[in-house]
């Protein structure tokens, strides 16, 4: 292409400012949509998958293998001698992308109270360490949650609370099947009630201290069922999870397993979630494109006579048409830099801030049962990015293409009378 | 999940078989001399009341564990109490209908166990814990003819085969008893699922007199699946038809 | 206005062009919009399906305590069935299960678990539950198998068992309000032969490892329930919507009876938390929508005006007053309004008709393979109000009017000599 072809371009491009802007201003601000949508779409699956995973189930969960699904208390890391478990944590926050990680163990029983019992699921945490990786301390009720000082104490769900019959301060039994076929059996000490909104753990879970269900279950202190692990960022789970057990398979075997697995409905839901938000994407894109699309095909049906002039002029037709999309691909670069400026601003907004949603949900937005206010957070979804801004591009392109090939295809005396 | 296995199968197969394990069905079909060879079996163990010094022991891939427990009952009422190991010595269970009460020595706390919540916490559980809550349901259920007569192992045998009535409430395809002819004692009994694989296998040894009667009082319970589990049950002690008061059967009387 | 209009065929190309692009800019809206609105009841629909319906009817009390010996008594559910077929609820109306709630131990030849039992009439509940579509062995029950049991496929594996074999359920018999049995005593276990008919996979394991539905008959006589008494009767509808009206409505005809009616946001608020983020998704994106529709409209009309700016010259040259001028581009705008509306309306509705019965396949998303099962039907029906339709066109037009003012003023005073530079 020579340099007097691209001087050519760039004049023609502002010889008609107007239609120059409008025409920008169509790819620049349908760049600066897709932009928004797709942060905003990114943000809605993070938020997604966060609600599922952060109560509880955290976003990845390492296990001897074997042990899952049938949680068998038998089946802990390391074996029947266990394993070095701050090591091993160690081990698992080494990698740059955890953000925290904690032990813990499981059993069943019987929780009892003044003749009244019922079934629960037991969970052995560490006070210190568990809250950076799941946020059912943030749901306590009543009372408080646990501290490395309470060894005996426990705290259940508002609804096992009132089924049983017990408040904070009550007394109770918890029962059941320790690892070497004994009855384990204990006193312990309602410190806390939490309320999560859902229904299965407020009904079901009873948290205590890691070493006191060790003690109940007749565990030996480097036996544990599980390390739960938080990410920084919650979308590369199952790479990380992958490296995990790759990284921590040479001291021990261990099954490290993302939220998908853990919880398929959820991973089901993201990608329905995924498939529709494409969907609109799709069409957002078409309505970004029919804006260009519309704008540079007259811009090129309009410049027919001033063409033909050139062609008039001893200009060759296939020259015509590489000015025309140079043009266009100038345009186009130029539209989708401008879009991008004006989105860079747009997009931090909405990942640090996010858009305030007001009545739009129908009610609060809540978090696992709390509210967290009416924000609605976006993520940066580059690869989106980067796939709208060659779409754009390709469509100014190809929308320059058959009006220029019509144009260089007139005889110059028909293109000078075209009006 | 399971929860208190070892507490199912032991306390299970002594409630099955103090009540009763297998009883024929008054069928004009069925062999007559059969049905009361096998209701005389089904009722070796049952009577109005009797006080029993057990040792049970569990193998599984766990490892093995030894318990030894007294247990009186008196018609529905069953009591149990453990005497070893030192770590559960001074527990009981307390049954009566089909409500179940624990005490708990380490925690000096009784614990009552409504059975719709304990089969809750016991989902996964062990296959007998029908035996554990119902008498004899078993009664009526089977159907009865003969299997086989002759020798088995040098033995004078007669084997049985169970195969329950279209309604029964059962989960067999069929059981197979073999009984010993010379003195009616149970030798082995089968448990078989649909298909006519056997599920599990009940083996009875150590014949001795008590009370008047001759029991078996070794009987080993053996999955047809796991290699290495099985629970062992050892009778030393039984006494039948003995007086037992009402009080020891109490809630108070559990400490 | 004649001449407006034969102004507009004086540039085919151009006219067709932008009539095509405000037309496709509605299709689009229409399309959107179907597709959100069906997706948002899609998704509720999946929610409440493995639940207690759109609607649901219990007894006072029951969702806050669960228990088991809450129960319905049957008129409650005769005048609700009978209440939900009159003409105009039939339309609103998909489906209407009564159902009884307990829980029991399963077992089989080689294992035993604990699980719900839901007792339903099988012509009953495949009009208000998943679990029926969702079998993959077997069938589901019917009424000439009145010892059938329909359990998921984690507990089939479970318990080893297939279609056709032997299970034992044994439950408690419910104690009935009222009834005072000794201490123990009237609690009597009891247990029932089932033969397995069908097996379903849900996707949840929750579902797919505890649910057993059995005929409810069986379940009462089980239970020793007496006559006809359910725990619940879950209503499904046609569009969610209409929850909180038919909620009200039962409330009002079932007065003076202990029963609670609640609707599926109060029932399961789980659901409807995380279905709050969805719907807030959706306002988001019809704003995002109508925003790009109404710039485009912006874009096209500009680029027609600008490029028009010497013809208007000449007409002004020729006498033509600046006012007639200006009505004259309005006329112009509204007939191609006109005709644009008309076009995406067809390409809109007939594009919203092909996914509203065919669906939009969504399966393609699975590209690591699909997976075991899936929650969510993979198909997205389309759903589209004719208030949405009159809202949308109403808004378009709107807006293609309004946008179409600036453009009209500003070329009616536009300089002669301005004009003709335009060449």
């Amino acid at each position: 292409m020579s340099a007097r072809l691209l001087q050519l371009a760039w004049r023609n491009l502002w010889r008609n400012p107007r239609r120059t802007f409008i025409t920008m201003a169509a790819i620049a601000f349908g760049y600066v949509m897709l932009l928004f949508v797709a942060c905003l779409m990114a943000g809605l699956r993070w938020q997604m998958i966060e609600n599922g995973t952060c109560l509880v189930m955290s976003q990845i969960q390492v296990h001897a293998p074997g042990y899952y699904p049938s949680r068998s208390i038998q089946k802990t890391l390391g074996g029947r001698q266990g394993t070095d478990v701050s090591a091993m944590l160690a081990a698992i926050i080494s990698d740059r992308r955890v953000y925290a990680a904690a032990p813990r163990v499981y059993g069943y029983g019987l929780l009892s109270a003044a003749h009244r019992s019922a079934g629960v699921e037991l969970m052995g945490i560490v006070p210190d360490q568990e809250p950076k990786v799941t946020i059912l301390n943030s749901q306590i009720a009543k009372g408080s949650y646990l501290t490395a000082r309470m060894s005996k104490g426990v705290v259940i769900g508002h609804k096992l609370a009132s089924t049983i019959g017990i408040d904070v301060g009550s007394e109770i039994v918890l029962l059941t099947q320790a690892a070497d076929g004994s009855m384990g059996n204990d006193v312990y000490t309602v410190v806390g009630i939490y309320h999560s909104g859902l229904d299965a753990v407020d009904r079901g879970l009873v948290l205590m201290s890691l070493s006191s269900l060790q003690d109940l279950l007749h565990l030996a202190p480097a036996r544990i069922h599980e390390v739960g692990i938080k990410l920084n960022d919650i979308t590369a789970a199952t790479t990380v999870a992958a490296a995990l057990e790759d990284h921590l398979d040479k001291t021990l075997r261990v099954r490290a397993m993302a939220w998908p697995e853990l919880a398929p409905e959820l991973a089901n839901y993201v990608q329905f979630n995924r498939g529709i938000t494409f969907v609109l994407f799709f069409i957002f894109f078409l309505l970004a494109v029919i804006g260009v699309m519309n704008t540079m095909l007259m811009a090129v049906f309009e410049r027919t006579r001033e063409l033909g002039m050139l062609m008039a002029l001893g200009m060759r037709p296939v020259q015509v048409i590489v000015l025309i999309l140079t043009e266009a691909a100038g345009l186009a670069v130029a539209s989708l830099v401008v879009g991008g400026a004006l989105g860079v601003p747009l997009l931090w907004y909405l990942q640090v801030h996010g858009l305030e949603l007001g009545g739009a949900t129908g009610g609060v937005i809540s978090l696992a049962g709390v509210v967290v206010g009416h924000l609605w957070y976006g993520r940066q979804d580059f690869p989106a990015y980067g796939q709208a801004a060659l779409g754009l591009a390709a469509t100014a392109l190809v929308s320059a293409l058959y009006p220029a090939w019509r144009a260089a295809h007139y005889r110059p005396t028909e293109a000078i009378r075209k009006v | 999940m399971t929860f208190m296995r070892w507490q199912k199968r032991s306390v299970a197969m002594l409630l099955g078989l103090a009540l009763s394990s297998v009883a024929p069905m008054s069928h004009a079909a069925d062999d007559q001399q059969a049905r009361q060879t096998v209701e005389r079996v089904a009722h070796l163990f049952s009577s109005k009341s009797s006080i029993t010094t057990v040792k049970m022991q569990i193998t599984n891939e766990d490892g093995q564990r030894d318990i030894s427990m007294k247990i009186w009952s008196l018609g529905e009422k069953i009591l149990v109490r453990i005497t070893s190991p030192q770590d559960e010595a001074g527990a009981a269970i307390l049954k009566e209908g089909s409500d179940i009460w624990y005490y708990l020595p380490k925690s000096n706390r009784t614990v009552k166990i409504p059975p719709s919540m304990a089969m809750n916490a016991w989902m996964g559980s062990d296959f007998t814990i029908d035996d554990l809550v119902k008498e004899t349901f078993l009664t009526r259920d089977y159907s009865i003819s003969t299997f086989f007569e002759g020798k088995r192992g040098g033995v004078a045998v007669d084997e049985y085969t169970l195969t329950p009535k279209p309604d029964a409430a059962v989960v067999w395809g069929k059981i197979i008893l073999q009984i010993r002819k010379a003195d009616a004692v149970p030798t082995w009994q089968g448990f078989y699922d649909e298909d006519g694989q056997l599920v599990r296998e009940l083996i009875f040894s150590d014949y001795k007199s008590m009370s008047g009667r001759l029991i078996p009082t070794r009987l080993v319970m053996r999955p047809a699946g796991k290699a290495g589990a099985q629970t062992t049950i050892e009778y030393e002690d039984v006494a039948f038809d003995v007086p037992i008061s009402e009080e020891t059967f109490s809630l108070p009387n559990l400490k | 206005m004649k001449i407006s209009w034969r102004n507009l065929w004086r540039n085919p190309r151009g006219t067709l062009l932008t009539a095509l692009a405000l037309g496709l800019g509605l299709a689009l809206l229409l399309i959107s919009l179907g597709l959100l609105d069906g997706g948002h009841e899609q998704t509720i629909a999946a929610g409440v399906r493995f639940g207690p319906g759109h609607v649901v009817i219990q007894a006072k009390g029951y969702q806050d305590s669960g228990s088991d010996e809450l129960l319905l008594p049957a008129q409650v559910v005769s005048r609700t069935e009978a209440f939900l077929q009159t003409p105009e609820l039939k339309q609103i109306v998909r489906g209407v299960s009564p159902r009884l709630l307990a829980t029991g131990l399963l077992s089989s030849s080689a294992n035993s678990a604990g699980v719900k039992i839901t007792g339903v009439n099988p012509q009953d509940e495949p009009a208000v539950s998943l679990i029926p579509e969702r079998i993959v062995e077997g069938t589901y029950l019917s009424n000439d198998k009145p010892s059938g049991v329909v359990i998921g496929a984690e507990l089939a594996h479970k318990l080893e068992i297939k279609i056709g074999s032997r299970v034992v359920l044994m439950t408690q018999a419910l104690r009935q309000p009222g009834n005072d049995t000794k201490n123990g005593a009237g609690e009597e276990m009891q247990s029932t032969l089932l033969r397995v008919s069908g097996i379903f996979r849900t996707g949840l394991q929750a579902v797919d490892a505890n649910i057993i539905h059995l005929p409810l008959p069986a379940a009462q006589a089980l239970l020793g329930v007496p006559d006809g008494q359910v725990t619940q009767v879950a209503i499904l509808l046609q569009q969610e919507g209409a929850s909180p009206m038919i909620a009200r409505a039962l409330l009002k005809q079932l007065a003076g009876e202990p029963v609670e009616v609640l609707t599926w946001r109060e029932s399961i608020p789980m659901l409807a938390q995380i279905l709050g983020l969805d719907h807030a998704f959706n306002y988001i994106m019809n704003g995002v929508i109508l925003a790009m529709v109404g710039l485009g409209i912006l874009n096209t009309i500009l680029m027609r005006v600008l490029e028009r700016r010497y013809e208007f010259g000449v007409c002004k040259a020729l006498g033509l007053r600046p006012r007639q001028l200006a009505v004259m581009i309005i006329g112009e705008s509204l007939a191609l309004t006109a005709i644009s509306l008309a076009l995406g309306l067809a390409l809109g509705l007939s594009v919203n008709h092909y996914f509203a019965t065919s669906g939009l396949d969504l399966r393609w998303i699975f590209k690591a393979g699909l997976p075991p099962a899936l929650v969510f039907d993979p198909i997205l029906y389309s759903r589209l109000s004719s208030n949405r339709i009159i809202w949308s066109v109403s808004i378009v037009f709107a807006m293609a009017t309004i946008i179409s003012f600036y453009p009209a003023l500003k070329a009616a005073r536009t300089e002669l000599p301005d004009a003709l530079k335009a060449l």
